[in-house]
Protein backbone atom coordinates (compact mmCIF):
# COMPACT_ATOMS: atom_id res chain seq x y z
CA UNK A 1 0.00 0.00 0.00
CA UNK A 2 1.56 3.28 -1.16
CA UNK A 3 0.64 6.32 0.92
CA UNK A 4 1.20 9.81 -0.46
CA UNK A 5 1.23 13.14 1.34
CA UNK A 6 -2.23 13.77 -0.12
CA UNK A 7 -3.51 10.58 1.48
CA UNK A 8 -2.10 11.57 4.88
CA UNK A 9 -3.67 15.03 4.61
CA UNK A 10 -7.04 13.51 3.58
CA UNK A 11 -6.91 11.12 6.56
CA UNK A 12 -6.26 13.99 8.99
CA UNK A 13 -9.04 16.09 7.42
CA UNK A 14 -11.44 13.16 7.83
CA UNK A 15 -10.38 12.63 11.46
CA UNK A 16 -10.96 16.34 12.20
CA UNK A 17 -14.36 16.11 10.46
CA UNK A 18 -15.29 13.14 12.66
CA UNK A 19 -14.03 14.78 15.85
CA UNK A 20 -15.65 18.18 15.27
CA UNK A 21 -18.97 16.71 14.08
CA UNK A 22 -19.21 14.20 16.94
CA UNK A 23 -18.08 16.93 19.35
CA UNK A 24 -20.78 19.38 18.23
CA UNK A 25 -23.51 16.70 18.09
CA UNK A 26 -22.44 15.13 21.40
CA UNK A 27 -22.49 18.52 23.13
CA UNK A 28 -26.09 19.01 21.96
CA UNK A 29 -27.04 15.55 23.35
CA UNK A 30 -25.17 16.33 26.59
CA UNK A 31 -27.06 19.63 27.02
CA UNK A 32 -30.29 17.65 26.67
CA UNK A 33 -29.74 15.13 29.47
CA UNK A 34 -27.41 17.17 31.71
CA UNK A 35 -28.93 20.61 30.97
CA UNK A 36 -30.75 20.99 34.31
CA UNK A 37 -27.47 20.33 36.16
CA UNK A 38 -25.59 23.11 34.35
CA UNK A 39 -25.00 26.67 35.47
CA UNK A 40 -25.48 29.61 33.11
CA UNK A 41 -21.74 30.12 32.72
CA UNK A 42 -21.24 26.44 31.82
CA UNK A 43 -24.13 26.58 29.33
CA UNK A 44 -22.45 29.60 27.73
CA UNK A 45 -19.12 27.78 27.45
CA UNK A 46 -20.77 24.71 25.91
CA UNK A 47 -22.63 26.90 23.41
CA UNK A 48 -19.32 28.55 22.46
CA UNK A 49 -17.74 25.10 22.08
CA UNK A 50 -20.62 24.00 19.81
CA UNK A 51 -20.17 27.09 17.58
CA UNK A 52 -16.43 26.44 17.21
CA UNK A 53 -16.91 22.74 16.47
CA UNK A 54 -19.64 23.40 13.89
CA UNK A 55 -17.28 25.78 12.05
CA UNK A 56 -14.40 23.29 12.26
CA UNK A 57 -16.56 20.39 11.02
CA UNK A 58 -17.82 22.38 8.02
CA UNK A 59 -14.33 23.63 7.13
CA UNK A 60 -12.77 20.15 7.46
CA UNK A 61 -15.53 18.62 5.29
CA UNK A 62 -14.80 21.09 2.48
CA UNK A 63 -11.02 20.71 2.90
CA UNK A 64 -11.28 16.92 2.64
CA UNK A 65 -13.10 17.14 -0.71
CA UNK A 66 -10.43 19.53 -2.01
CA UNK A 67 -7.66 17.17 -0.79
CA UNK A 68 -9.30 14.14 -2.42
CA UNK A 69 -9.56 16.10 -5.69
CA UNK A 70 -5.89 17.08 -5.34
CA UNK A 71 -4.88 13.49 -4.65
CA UNK A 72 -6.25 12.38 -8.03
CA UNK A 73 -3.72 14.37 -10.02
CA UNK A 74 -1.14 14.68 -7.26
CA UNK A 75 -0.94 18.42 -7.98
CA UNK A 76 -2.19 21.51 -6.12
CA UNK A 77 -4.15 22.54 -9.22
CA UNK A 78 -6.19 19.34 -8.86
CA UNK A 79 -7.69 20.68 -5.63
CA UNK A 80 -9.53 23.32 -7.61
CA UNK A 81 -10.42 21.14 -10.61
CA UNK A 82 -14.22 21.24 -10.75
CA UNK A 83 -14.40 17.98 -12.77
CA UNK A 84 -12.56 16.07 -10.02
CA UNK A 85 -14.65 17.71 -7.29
CA UNK A 86 -17.86 16.84 -9.16
CA UNK A 87 -16.78 13.20 -9.50
CA UNK A 88 -16.19 12.94 -5.75
CA UNK A 89 -19.42 14.77 -4.89
CA UNK A 90 -21.41 12.69 -7.38
CA UNK A 91 -20.12 9.38 -5.99
CA UNK A 92 -21.80 9.86 -2.61
CA UNK A 93 -19.51 12.30 -0.84
CA UNK A 94 -21.78 15.15 -1.98
CA UNK A 95 -24.81 13.44 -0.40
CA UNK A 96 -22.93 12.85 2.87
CA UNK A 97 -21.44 16.36 2.99
CA UNK A 98 -24.81 17.93 2.15
CA UNK A 99 -26.57 16.10 4.99
CA UNK A 100 -23.69 17.03 7.34
CA UNK A 101 -23.77 20.74 6.42
CA UNK A 102 -27.56 20.90 6.88
CA UNK A 103 -27.22 19.03 10.20
CA UNK A 104 -24.46 21.36 11.38
CA UNK A 105 -26.58 24.39 10.42
CA UNK A 106 -29.46 23.01 12.50
CA UNK A 107 -27.09 22.39 15.43
CA UNK A 108 -26.51 26.14 15.49
CA UNK A 109 -30.06 26.46 16.87
CA UNK A 110 -28.51 25.15 20.11
CA UNK A 111 -26.82 28.56 20.44
CA UNK A 112 -30.23 30.08 21.15
CA UNK A 113 -31.26 30.12 24.79
CA UNK A 114 -34.88 29.56 23.77
CA UNK A 115 -35.99 25.95 24.41
CA UNK A 116 -38.22 26.00 21.29
CA UNK A 117 -35.10 25.64 19.11
CA UNK A 118 -33.80 22.63 21.04
CA UNK A 119 -35.71 20.17 18.84
CA UNK A 120 -34.12 21.53 15.66
CA UNK A 121 -30.66 21.28 17.23
CA UNK A 122 -31.25 17.64 18.24
CA UNK A 123 -32.45 16.73 14.72
CA UNK A 124 -29.35 18.50 13.37
CA UNK A 125 -27.07 16.61 15.77
CA UNK A 126 -28.56 13.29 14.66
CA UNK A 127 -28.30 14.20 10.96
CA UNK A 128 -24.72 15.48 11.23
CA UNK A 129 -23.40 12.53 13.25
CA UNK A 130 -25.03 9.94 10.94
CA UNK A 131 -24.02 11.80 7.74
CA UNK A 132 -20.94 9.55 7.41
CA UNK A 133 -23.27 6.62 6.68
CA UNK A 134 -24.33 8.24 3.39
CA UNK A 135 -21.08 7.25 1.73
CA UNK A 136 -18.49 4.52 2.21
CA UNK A 137 -17.91 0.81 2.07
CA UNK A 138 -21.41 -0.28 3.10
CA UNK A 139 -22.74 1.22 -0.13
CA UNK A 140 -21.02 -1.63 -1.96
CA UNK A 141 -23.34 -4.11 -0.20
CA UNK A 142 -26.56 -5.37 -1.75
CA UNK A 143 -28.94 -4.83 0.04
CA UNK A 144 -27.46 -2.24 2.37
CA UNK A 145 -30.44 -1.06 4.45
CA UNK A 146 -29.63 -3.08 7.57
CA UNK A 147 -25.88 -2.27 7.48
CA UNK A 148 -26.69 1.42 6.90
CA UNK A 149 -28.98 1.52 9.92
CA UNK A 150 -26.40 -0.32 12.03
CA UNK A 151 -23.78 2.22 10.97
CA UNK A 152 -26.14 5.11 11.84
CA UNK A 153 -26.62 3.58 15.30
CA UNK A 154 -22.84 3.12 15.69
CA UNK A 155 -22.23 6.75 14.70
CA UNK A 156 -24.95 8.14 16.99
CA UNK A 157 -23.52 6.21 19.94
CA UNK A 158 -19.98 7.40 19.11
CA UNK A 159 -21.19 11.02 19.01
CA UNK A 160 -23.02 10.55 22.32
CA UNK A 161 -19.95 9.10 24.04
CA UNK A 162 -17.02 11.05 22.57
CA UNK A 163 -19.00 14.28 22.27
CA UNK A 164 -19.85 14.27 25.97
CA UNK A 165 -16.20 14.38 27.05
CA UNK A 166 -15.45 18.10 26.32
CA UNK A 167 -18.64 19.34 28.12
CA UNK A 168 -17.80 17.05 31.07
CA UNK A 169 -14.33 18.60 31.16
CA UNK A 170 -15.88 22.09 31.14
CA UNK A 171 -17.94 21.13 34.20
CA UNK A 172 -14.98 19.39 35.87
CA UNK A 173 -12.82 22.50 35.44
CA UNK A 174 -15.01 25.02 37.18
CA UNK A 175 -17.49 23.28 39.44
CA UNK A 176 -17.74 21.70 42.88
CA UNK A 177 -17.66 17.97 43.50
CA UNK A 178 -21.42 17.46 43.91
CA UNK A 179 -22.23 19.00 40.52
CA UNK A 180 -19.45 17.08 38.77
CA UNK A 181 -20.50 13.87 40.49
CA UNK A 182 -24.13 14.39 39.46
CA UNK A 183 -23.19 15.06 35.80
CA UNK A 184 -20.73 12.15 35.70
CA UNK A 185 -23.27 9.81 37.27
CA UNK A 186 -26.02 10.84 34.83
CA UNK A 187 -23.69 10.47 31.84
CA UNK A 188 -22.30 7.17 33.16
CA UNK A 189 -25.76 5.67 33.59
CA UNK A 190 -26.73 6.43 29.98
CA UNK A 191 -23.26 5.65 28.62
CA UNK A 192 -23.42 2.08 29.88
CA UNK A 193 -26.30 1.29 27.50
CA UNK A 194 -25.00 3.49 24.70
CA UNK A 195 -21.54 1.88 24.74
CA UNK A 196 -23.14 -1.60 24.69
CA UNK A 197 -25.12 -0.57 21.59
CA UNK A 198 -22.01 1.00 20.04
CA UNK A 199 -20.03 -2.23 20.43
CA UNK A 200 -22.91 -4.46 19.27
CA UNK A 201 -23.51 -2.36 16.15
CA UNK A 202 -19.77 -2.09 15.41
CA UNK A 203 -19.19 -5.84 15.82
CA UNK A 204 -22.15 -6.63 13.54
CA UNK A 205 -20.82 -4.26 10.87
CA UNK A 206 -17.38 -5.81 11.14
CA UNK A 207 -18.84 -9.27 10.55
CA UNK A 208 -20.86 -8.02 7.59
CA UNK A 209 -17.92 -6.21 5.98
CA UNK A 210 -15.15 -8.73 6.62
CA UNK A 211 -16.96 -12.04 6.88
CA UNK A 212 -14.35 -14.29 8.50
CA UNK A 213 -11.38 -14.21 10.86
CA UNK A 214 -9.09 -15.42 8.08
CA UNK A 215 -10.02 -12.46 5.87
CA UNK A 216 -9.70 -10.14 8.87
CA UNK A 217 -6.00 -10.93 9.40
CA UNK A 218 -5.20 -11.33 5.71
CA UNK A 219 -6.26 -7.81 4.74
CA UNK A 220 -4.83 -4.32 5.41
CA UNK A 221 -8.38 -3.31 6.35
CA UNK A 222 -8.60 -6.03 9.01
CA UNK A 223 -5.15 -5.32 10.43
CA UNK A 224 -5.87 -1.58 10.68
CA UNK A 225 -9.23 -2.40 12.25
CA UNK A 226 -7.35 -4.53 14.83
CA UNK A 227 -5.36 -1.44 15.85
CA UNK A 228 -8.63 0.46 16.28
CA UNK A 229 -10.07 -2.34 18.42
CA UNK A 230 -7.00 -2.26 20.68
CA UNK A 231 -7.40 1.51 21.17
CA UNK A 232 -11.14 1.06 21.78
CA UNK A 233 -10.29 -1.48 24.51
CA UNK A 234 -8.01 1.14 26.13
CA UNK A 235 -10.84 3.72 26.02
CA UNK A 236 -13.30 1.24 27.52
CA UNK A 237 -10.87 0.57 30.37
CA UNK A 238 -10.53 4.28 31.08
CA UNK A 239 -14.30 4.76 30.95
CA UNK A 240 -14.84 1.81 33.29
CA UNK A 241 -12.29 3.25 35.77
CA UNK A 242 -14.10 6.59 35.54
CA UNK A 243 -17.48 5.08 36.22
CA UNK A 244 -16.61 2.39 38.75
CA UNK A 245 -13.81 4.04 40.72
CA UNK A 246 -13.84 7.83 40.27
CA UNK A 247 -17.56 8.64 40.09
CA UNK A 248 -18.36 6.94 43.45
CA UNK A 249 -15.46 8.88 45.03
CA UNK A 250 -16.81 12.13 43.55
CA UNK A 251 -20.27 11.30 44.92
CA UNK A 252 -18.68 10.89 48.37
CA UNK A 253 -17.13 14.38 47.99
CA UNK A 254 -13.52 13.22 47.66
CA UNK A 255 -11.62 16.32 46.43
CA UNK A 256 -8.59 14.30 45.28
CA UNK A 257 -10.81 12.32 42.92
CA UNK A 258 -11.60 15.59 41.08
CA UNK A 259 -8.02 15.97 39.80
CA UNK A 260 -7.94 12.33 38.72
CA UNK A 261 -11.32 12.74 37.03
CA UNK A 262 -10.04 15.69 34.96
CA UNK A 263 -6.90 13.77 33.95
CA UNK A 264 -8.99 10.76 33.11
CA UNK A 265 -11.25 12.87 30.86
CA UNK A 266 -8.22 14.33 29.07
CA UNK A 267 -6.84 10.82 28.59
CA UNK A 268 -10.21 9.61 27.27
CA UNK A 269 -10.31 12.53 24.81
CA UNK A 270 -6.78 11.71 23.58
CA UNK A 271 -7.57 8.02 23.14
CA UNK A 272 -10.88 8.96 21.46
CA UNK A 273 -8.96 11.17 19.00
CA UNK A 274 -6.66 8.22 18.25
CA UNK A 275 -9.70 6.01 17.51
CA UNK A 276 -11.06 8.60 15.08
CA UNK A 277 -7.66 8.92 13.40
CA UNK A 278 -7.40 5.13 13.00
CA UNK A 279 -10.94 4.97 11.63
CA UNK A 280 -10.21 7.79 9.17
CA UNK A 281 -7.06 5.93 8.07
CA UNK A 282 -8.57 2.53 7.37
CA UNK A 283 -11.71 3.90 5.74
CA UNK A 284 -9.66 6.18 3.45
CA UNK A 285 -6.64 4.03 2.61
CA UNK A 286 -8.09 0.54 2.52
CA UNK A 287 -11.32 -1.28 1.72
CA UNK A 288 -12.92 -4.46 3.07
CA UNK A 289 -11.41 -7.65 1.59
CA UNK B 1 -35.82 -6.37 24.32
CA UNK B 2 -33.63 -3.71 22.70
CA UNK B 3 -30.61 -6.04 22.63
CA UNK B 4 -32.69 -8.85 21.11
CA UNK B 5 -34.06 -6.53 18.42
CA UNK B 6 -30.57 -5.32 17.56
CA UNK B 7 -29.25 -8.88 17.40
CA UNK B 8 -32.08 -9.95 15.10
CA UNK B 9 -31.51 -6.90 12.93
CA UNK B 10 -27.77 -7.56 12.70
CA UNK B 11 -28.38 -11.21 11.80
CA UNK B 12 -30.76 -10.12 9.03
CA UNK B 13 -27.99 -7.85 7.74
CA UNK B 14 -25.45 -10.69 7.89
CA UNK B 15 -27.69 -13.11 6.05
CA UNK B 16 -29.07 -10.71 3.46
CA UNK B 17 -26.03 -8.59 2.60
CA UNK B 18 -24.01 -9.70 -0.38
CA UNK B 19 -20.24 -9.47 -0.63
CA UNK B 20 -18.85 -6.02 -0.03
CA UNK B 21 -16.66 -4.63 -2.80
CA UNK B 22 -13.47 -2.89 -1.80
CA UNK B 23 -12.19 0.26 -3.49
CA UNK B 24 -12.14 0.22 -7.29
CA UNK B 25 -8.97 -1.76 -8.00
CA UNK B 26 -7.44 -2.23 -11.41
CA UNK B 27 -8.07 -5.90 -12.21
CA UNK B 28 -6.43 -6.02 -15.61
CA UNK B 29 -5.27 -3.83 -18.44
CA UNK B 30 -4.41 -4.12 -22.10
CA UNK B 31 -1.51 -3.71 -22.65
CA UNK B 32 -0.87 -5.60 -19.42
CA UNK B 33 1.57 -4.46 -16.74
CA UNK B 34 5.18 -5.11 -17.86
CA UNK B 35 4.05 -6.17 -21.35
CA UNK B 36 6.72 -6.11 -24.05
CA UNK B 37 4.99 -5.43 -27.34
CA UNK B 38 6.34 -5.86 -30.84
CA UNK B 39 3.94 -3.35 -32.33
CA UNK B 40 2.18 -0.25 -31.01
CA UNK B 41 -1.27 -0.85 -29.47
CA UNK B 42 -4.15 1.10 -30.96
CA UNK B 43 -6.23 1.12 -27.77
CA UNK B 44 -5.68 1.09 -24.01
CA UNK B 45 -8.17 -0.86 -21.88
CA UNK B 46 -8.51 -0.72 -18.10
CA UNK B 47 -10.80 -3.10 -16.21
CA UNK B 48 -11.70 -2.31 -12.60
CA UNK B 49 -13.07 -4.51 -9.81
CA UNK B 50 -16.21 -2.37 -9.62
CA UNK B 51 -17.88 0.50 -11.49
CA UNK B 52 -15.83 3.68 -11.30
CA UNK B 53 -15.25 6.98 -13.01
CA UNK B 54 -11.85 7.36 -14.58
CA UNK B 55 -10.64 10.77 -13.47
CA UNK B 56 -7.00 10.78 -14.56
CA UNK B 57 -5.16 8.89 -17.25
CA UNK B 58 -1.61 9.92 -18.10
CA UNK B 59 0.56 8.13 -20.62
CA UNK B 60 4.20 9.07 -20.11
CA UNK B 61 7.20 8.21 -22.31
CA UNK B 62 10.69 9.35 -21.27
CA UNK B 63 9.20 11.88 -18.85
CA UNK B 64 6.97 13.42 -21.51
CA UNK B 65 3.21 13.08 -21.49
CA UNK B 66 1.56 11.60 -24.56
CA UNK B 67 -1.92 13.09 -24.85
CA UNK B 68 -4.73 10.52 -24.66
CA UNK B 69 -8.32 11.78 -24.99
CA UNK B 70 -10.37 10.93 -21.86
CA UNK B 71 -14.07 11.70 -21.50
CA UNK B 72 -14.28 12.69 -17.84
CA UNK B 73 -18.04 13.15 -18.06
CA UNK B 74 -18.55 9.51 -19.07
CA UNK B 75 -20.77 7.39 -16.82
CA UNK B 76 -19.21 5.09 -14.27
CA UNK B 77 -18.13 1.78 -15.76
CA UNK B 78 -16.00 -1.25 -14.92
CA UNK B 79 -14.15 -1.14 -18.25
CA UNK B 80 -12.66 1.81 -20.11
CA UNK B 81 -11.24 1.56 -23.61
CA UNK B 82 -9.34 4.59 -24.88
CA UNK B 83 -8.05 5.21 -28.39
CA UNK B 84 -4.31 5.76 -28.44
CA UNK B 85 -2.39 8.00 -30.85
CA UNK B 86 0.36 6.40 -32.96
CA UNK B 87 2.97 5.37 -30.39
CA UNK B 88 6.66 5.16 -31.19
CA UNK B 89 8.93 2.46 -29.72
CA UNK B 90 9.98 3.00 -26.08
CA UNK B 91 9.00 2.50 -22.47
CA UNK B 92 5.61 3.81 -21.38
CA UNK B 93 4.07 4.41 -17.97
CA UNK B 94 0.30 4.64 -17.52
CA UNK B 95 -0.85 6.58 -14.44
CA UNK B 96 -4.51 6.47 -13.51
CA UNK B 97 -6.90 7.68 -10.80
CA UNK B 98 -10.52 6.54 -10.39
CA UNK B 99 -13.47 7.26 -8.13
CA UNK B 100 -15.57 4.24 -7.10
CA UNK B 101 -19.18 4.84 -8.10
CA UNK B 102 -20.83 3.34 -5.02
CA UNK B 103 -18.50 4.24 -2.16
CA UNK B 104 -16.85 7.41 -3.52
CA UNK B 105 -13.32 6.31 -2.71
CA UNK B 106 -10.38 7.47 -4.79
CA UNK B 107 -7.87 4.87 -6.00
CA UNK B 108 -4.70 5.48 -7.96
CA UNK B 109 -2.08 3.39 -9.61
CA UNK B 110 0.31 2.96 -12.50
CA UNK B 111 1.67 0.25 -14.78
CA UNK B 112 4.26 0.05 -17.50
CA UNK B 113 4.63 -1.48 -20.95
CA UNK B 114 7.19 -1.21 -23.69
CA UNK B 115 7.14 -1.25 -27.48
CA UNK B 116 10.15 -2.81 -29.21
CA UNK B 117 11.96 -0.84 -31.90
Amino acid sequence: MEISGWDVAAVFAKAVTYAATFGAAGAVFFSLYCGPLLRDQQRGLIRRLIAILVGAAAAASVLRILLLAGSMSGEMAGMFNSTFANMILGAGEGRASGVRIVGLALILFALSKHPVFRGAAIVGAMAASTSFAWVGHIHGLVPNTAPSLLLCLHLLCAAFWLGALPPLLIIATGAHEPQIAAAAARFGKLALRVVALLIAAGASLLLILIGSAAQFWASDYGRMMAIKLLVVAALLSLAAWNKLALTPRLLRGDARAMVKFRRSLLAEMSVGALILLTTAAFTTLTGPP
Amino acid sequence: MLKNSLLAFALCGLVAAGPCMAHAKLQSSSPADNAHLTEAPKTLTLKFSEAAQLAVLKLVRDGKEVPVPLDKSAKASQTFTLTLPALSPGNYTVQWAAVAADDGHVTKGSFVFSIAA
